[in-house]
């Protein structure tokens, strides 16, 4: 072989190599870009198709996360109730009784958990620990794809995917084990309060 | 010659009764039961919260847990390691429960459970079944389809379309659960599968504890090759380890004990003769001692024993002194030299016996057998080494030992002693007077030991237990809710009312949940009282039309919950026999007992939420639920604080004990000396030797406890014999250089044998040998010091 080609050769693969992470967003970037949210609210609407059943059922309330590793689902409609995940303790509250779990004893509620809070808060580790993660599409418009991995909840969830614009999650759209589905549209709730007021006059105490 | 022949068949006869006397007590001491466990230091007549703490401490769940750990290898390995070590612990038979996070067991009991779903779930009520009450149900499980929980709920869904199994596991999941990982329960901080086995041996019957924990290690042998290891812990691990730790240090402290107290022996005697002589009552002592418990108790704590091994030090002097005292005087008959101790010195070894025996009777009266037992051990065994001494010795060799050996040079060196030593009484009343300011300054802190100083158990495996316990979510001192009745029905329903109560504080999050007998079985008032409430199938049927209406579950679908639901009115109530051969019996067994002296227990043990559990709130919570005697009595029993507070009466009982023993010495003293200031003379040593002792000892900083106490009492014993002989000796002007030799070498071998207890690991006895050792080095050392005897005075020659 001529030395000429050879080095073309390397000069094009390195190109390519150079130019990879720039055509395809990655786990790693998209991690990068949600792990900017420290907290955040929002509304959402899920829908979840059951087998069986003559109609869909329709859910609503609002989501919170803080980082590192707080998470609220609190549901308005149809019926009242919550779960507030912190660090490994879930407190769930229906029908006017509260009970609290180690996240952890219980591994269907690990990916249940993770696949959220992991995702809002960027925390790629963890997921990468619970899923096989595959992200598709760019920045300004991505999907998650999240496969379990742990064999319990892999036998009640088959698939998770994440839509989201940016660095906001936009919808969370589950594939149950038993062939029904569910499907979750966020709206962020943008804080719109403005900046904090300015002391009177402290622009004109300048001299 | 009659008179000579009268001494020799009495002491003949001495011999035989002596003879006779040891047999009998060697038999009753190879008969006698042997025991480790803590129920001797518990006491006899508690009250009514105590007896429920000592039954859990004796055969409770808590008594009966052993946890297991797996460490080494890879996590699969780890995973298939407990798996496989379940399976045949299961198949031993040996455990009633074994736990590490397979779903095995709880599968068989679900079917149970799920055909008495409206016998159990606490839903089941009135309203349920009204038209609004479905609805309500309904759509609570419908909240849960299409997620991944309604995976569980959705085969049932045409069955309990009301969700009374959902209620029913809820409850029974606990709040601190361990992590699960593949499948098995694994340590959160380190990589580490976990079990939780409970044996069907009682916690009490260690021969039993010890197979199982066998059983546990043999069947994890073939892993162990793999380059894993197994830890064990738990309460019956713990009482395993340390009746075989009492077994062995008894075993070489007696060895020791014997081997360095003969050798010394040996150099004062110089004769293999005086030697066997002067162990003689030592071993008449410990018979004695430990036969009387064993008649008086029914077994021998261990901690008496090991006990036995310092009464060594103190049996040993009767002989040192006897040996060394009776030497006939120039001139009289040889054999006659006994007469002289016996005049002279018997008198003194008696009375000495005799404050002894008032120091240690205090204890034979406290309400706990293990002090208890101590008390008549040192009783029984120091009367039994005296006697030995008294009639026995004089047989064997009526003129003492022969031999000079140390006995001139010990003498001599006492002798510069008595004269040097008063000079030192300002220094050491200074020393006094500081001792006593440290002592009043540390105050009520000075006896702060608790019952953990007692344990055995090392501070490794301590951390161990924590650590794997932590691991579990499995508290051992955690506060239990106490309900009892007169049958099992009564204490049924007093727990079910209590819960009632206790929902509500872990609704406040005061505590996280709590374990209670009456999920799986209820009463059967409740029971009757759900059923009673479950309609009629048309009526059933109507509502079901009426609140499906609209819904997305059609009411055509819930054909079988109308049958199900008539099959449930049909269906008698449980009892605690239709669970037996599941798992759930033992699981109801662990918290719903029949009391040993009748009446019916129900346990309910809470689960801390982020905090520790406030006793107080619960109480408070739980307020006026014991109005009426026929519906049971509620208490709260916070284990920790109760065991701390059962020690801290354990040791004002003994300081109390202690005192009355003290001031019983003090009036046998008064008694026989006649005299104030020989009264005082003997006393002030001794006083001033406890003092010191407790000064060194706050001034190391050791938390005080009750052996302790025991030590000091065993101190005044000791202190109190050289504080007579020199009294006496004072009294007669001088000090002769043969009692003074034995009493030096009767202080050296006990300062010796404690000194070697001091260095026992069981917290136990090496607690009594750091007092006694240097507390009876300084009783002699002191009595010199306040001797007021201006010059020794030459070997007797009458």
């Amino acid at each position: 072989m001529k030395q000429g080609s050879a080095a073309r050769w390397v000069a094009a693969i390195a190109a390519a190599c150079c130019a990879l992470p720039a055509l395809a967003f990655d786990l790693a970037e998209l991690m990068a870009m949600l792990q900017r949210n420290q907290s955040g609210e929002a509304t959402f609407v899920e829908q979840r198709f059951v087998k069986g059943l003559d109609a869909p059922l329709t859910a609503s309330g609002t989501l919170s996360f803080a980082a590192p590793d707080r998470f609220t689902r609190r549901t308005l409609k149809p019926r009242e109730e919550s779960m507030v995940v912190e660090g490994n303790t879930v407190t769930m509250s229906r029908s006017g009784r509260s009970r609290r779990i180690a996240l952890d004893a219980a591994p269907e509620m690990v990916g249940l958990v993770e696949a959220v809070r992991s995702t809002l808060t960027g925390n790629g580790q963890t997921l990468e620990r619970y899923f096989r993660p595959d992200v598709s599409g760019n920045a300004e418009r991505w999907t998650l794809d999240l496969v379990p991995l742990e064999p319990r909840f892999a036998s009640q969830v088959s698939s998770v995917r994440v839509g989201g614009t940016r660095s906001e999650v936009r919808s969370i759209e589950m594939q149950l084990g038993d062939g029904d589905h569910s499907l979750m549209v966020i709206e962020p709730v943008r804080l719109t309060t403005s900046e904090p007021a300015k002391p009177p006059g402290a622009e004109a105490s300048r001299p | 010659m009659i008179t000579a022949v009268s001494p020799r068949s009495r002491g003949a006869l001495a011999l035989t009764l002596w003879l006779a006397a040891m047999a009998l007590g060697a038999l009753l001491i190879a008969r006698a039961q042997f025991s480790a466990d803590l129920s001797a230091f518990l006491p006899v007549s508690p009250d009514a919260q105590q007896r429920v703490l000592i039954e859990q401490l004796q055969s409770g769940v808590a008594a009966r847990t052993l946890l297991l750990g797996i460490e080494g290898g890879s996590a699969e390995q780890r995973a298939q390691a407990t798996r496989t070590l379940a399976a045949s612990l299961r198949e031993s038979g040996l455990f009633e429960q074994v736990q590490n996070g397979e779903p095995g067991d709880w599968e068989a009991a679900g079917e149970l459970l799920f055909q008495h779903r409206y016998h159990l779930s606490p839903a089941v009520a009135p309203g349920r079944f009204t038209v609004e009450g479905l609805r309500d149900a309904i759509d609570e499980t419908l909240s849960l389809l299409g997620t991944p929980a309604g995976s569980a709920v959705k085969p049932l869904l045409e069955r309990d379309p009301t969700g009374e199994t959902q209620r029913i596991a809820e409850a029974l999941i606990p709040a601190n659960a361990p992590r699960s990982e593949n499948g098995v329960w694994v340590s959160r901080s380190a990589p580490r599968a976990l079990l939780l086995t409970v044996t069907r041996a009682a916690g009490a019957d260690l021969d039993a504890q010890a197979q199982a924990i066998e059983r546990a290690h043999s069947a994890f042998a073939p892993l162990a090759a793999q380059g894993l290891s197994l830890q064990a812990s738990g309460a019956g691990v713990f009482a395993v380890q340390s009746r075989a730790q009492i077994e062995r240090e008894v075993k070489l402290l007696a060895a020791v004990g014997v081997a360095a107290i003969g050798g010394l022996l040996m150099l004062a005697f110089a004769s293999l003769r005086a030697l066997a002589v002067a162990l003689l009552p030592v071993v008449t002592g410990i018979v004695t001692g430990v036969a009387a418990v064993s008649l008086s108790f029914g077994s021998v704590h261990g901690i008496t024993l090991g006990f036995g091994s310092t009464l060594i030090g103190e049996a040993v002097d009767y002989g040192i002194y006897y040996l060394m005292q009776a030497r006939p005087t120039v001139g009289s008959t040889p054999g006659s030299g006994w007469r002289r101790w016996r005049d002279e010195n018997w008198p003194t070894v008696r009375l000495g016996l005799l404050t002894s025996v008032c120091g240690f009777a205090a204890l034979v009266f406290s309400g706990f057998p293990g002090l208890a037992q101590l008390g008549v051990f040192s009783v029984a065994g120091l009367t039994g080494a005296a006697l030995a001494t008294r009639f026995v010795l004089p047989v064997l060799v009526p003129d003492g030992a022969s031999g000079q050996g140390l006995r001139r040079p010990l003498g001599r060196l006492g002798a510069h002693a008595v004269q040097a030593l008063p000079r030192l009484r300002g220094l050491f009343l200074l020393l006094g007077l500081l001792s006593a300011g440290l002592l009043i300054a540390q105050g009520g802190q000075l006896w702060r030991g608790d019952l953990n100083s007692l344990s055995p158990v090392p501070r490794a495996a301590q951390e161990l237990d924590s650590m794997l316990r932590a691991d579990l979510g499995a508290n051992d001192a955690g506060t239990l809710v106490v309900a009892s009745g007169a049958d099992q029905e009564t204490a049924l329903r007093a727990a079910e009312a209590a819960t009632q109560r206790l929902d509500a504080l872990v609704e406040q999050g005061l505590i996280a949940g709590y374990e209670a007998p009456t999920r799986l079985l209820p009463s059967q008032a409740a029971q009757r009282a759900r059923l009673a409430s479950l309609p009629q199938a048309a009526e059933l049927r109507e509502r079901l039309a009426r609140a499906t209406h609209d819904g997305p579950l059609n009411a055509e679908r819930l054909a079988p919950f109308v049958d199900e639901v008539q099959a449930a009115r049909e269906r008698p109530v449980l009892t605690r026999a239709s669970l037996a051969g599941s798992p759930l019996a033992s699981a109801v067994d662990a918290l719903l007992f029949e009391r040993p002296n009748g009446g019916w227990t129900a346990l309910i043990p809470l689960q801390p939420g982020s905090a520790d559990v406030d006793p107080a709130r619960v109480r408070q919570a739980l307020q006026h639920l014991h109005g009426d005697p026929s519906a049971g009595e509620i208490q709260v029993v916070a284990v920790a604080d109760e065991l701390n507070q059962l020690y801290a009466t354990y040791l004002r009982e003994a300081l109390t004990q202690a005192l009355l023993g003290a001031v019983a010495v003090v009036v046998v003293l008064a008694l026989h000396l006649r005299s104030g200031r020989r009264l005082l003379a003997v006393c002030q040593p001794l006083a001033l030797a406890v003092l010191l002792t407790l000064g060194g000892l706050a001034l190391l900083d050791v938390a005080l406890g009750i052996l302790h106490l025991v030590g000091l009492l065993l101190v005044v014993a000791v202190g109190s014999n050289y504080g007579l002989f020199f009294a006496r000796l004072d009294a007669e002007g001088g000090i002769d250089d043969d009692t003074l030799a034995s009493l030096m070498l009767a202080n050296l071998t006990t300062v010796v044998s404690f000194g070697l207890i001091a260095l026992s690991h069981i917290p136990a006895l090496s607690a009594i040998g750091r007092v006694v050792a240097p507390g009876a080095l300084l009783a002699l050392l002191l009595a010199a010091v306040f001797s007021r005897m201006a010059r020794p005075r030459a070997p007797v020659r009458r």
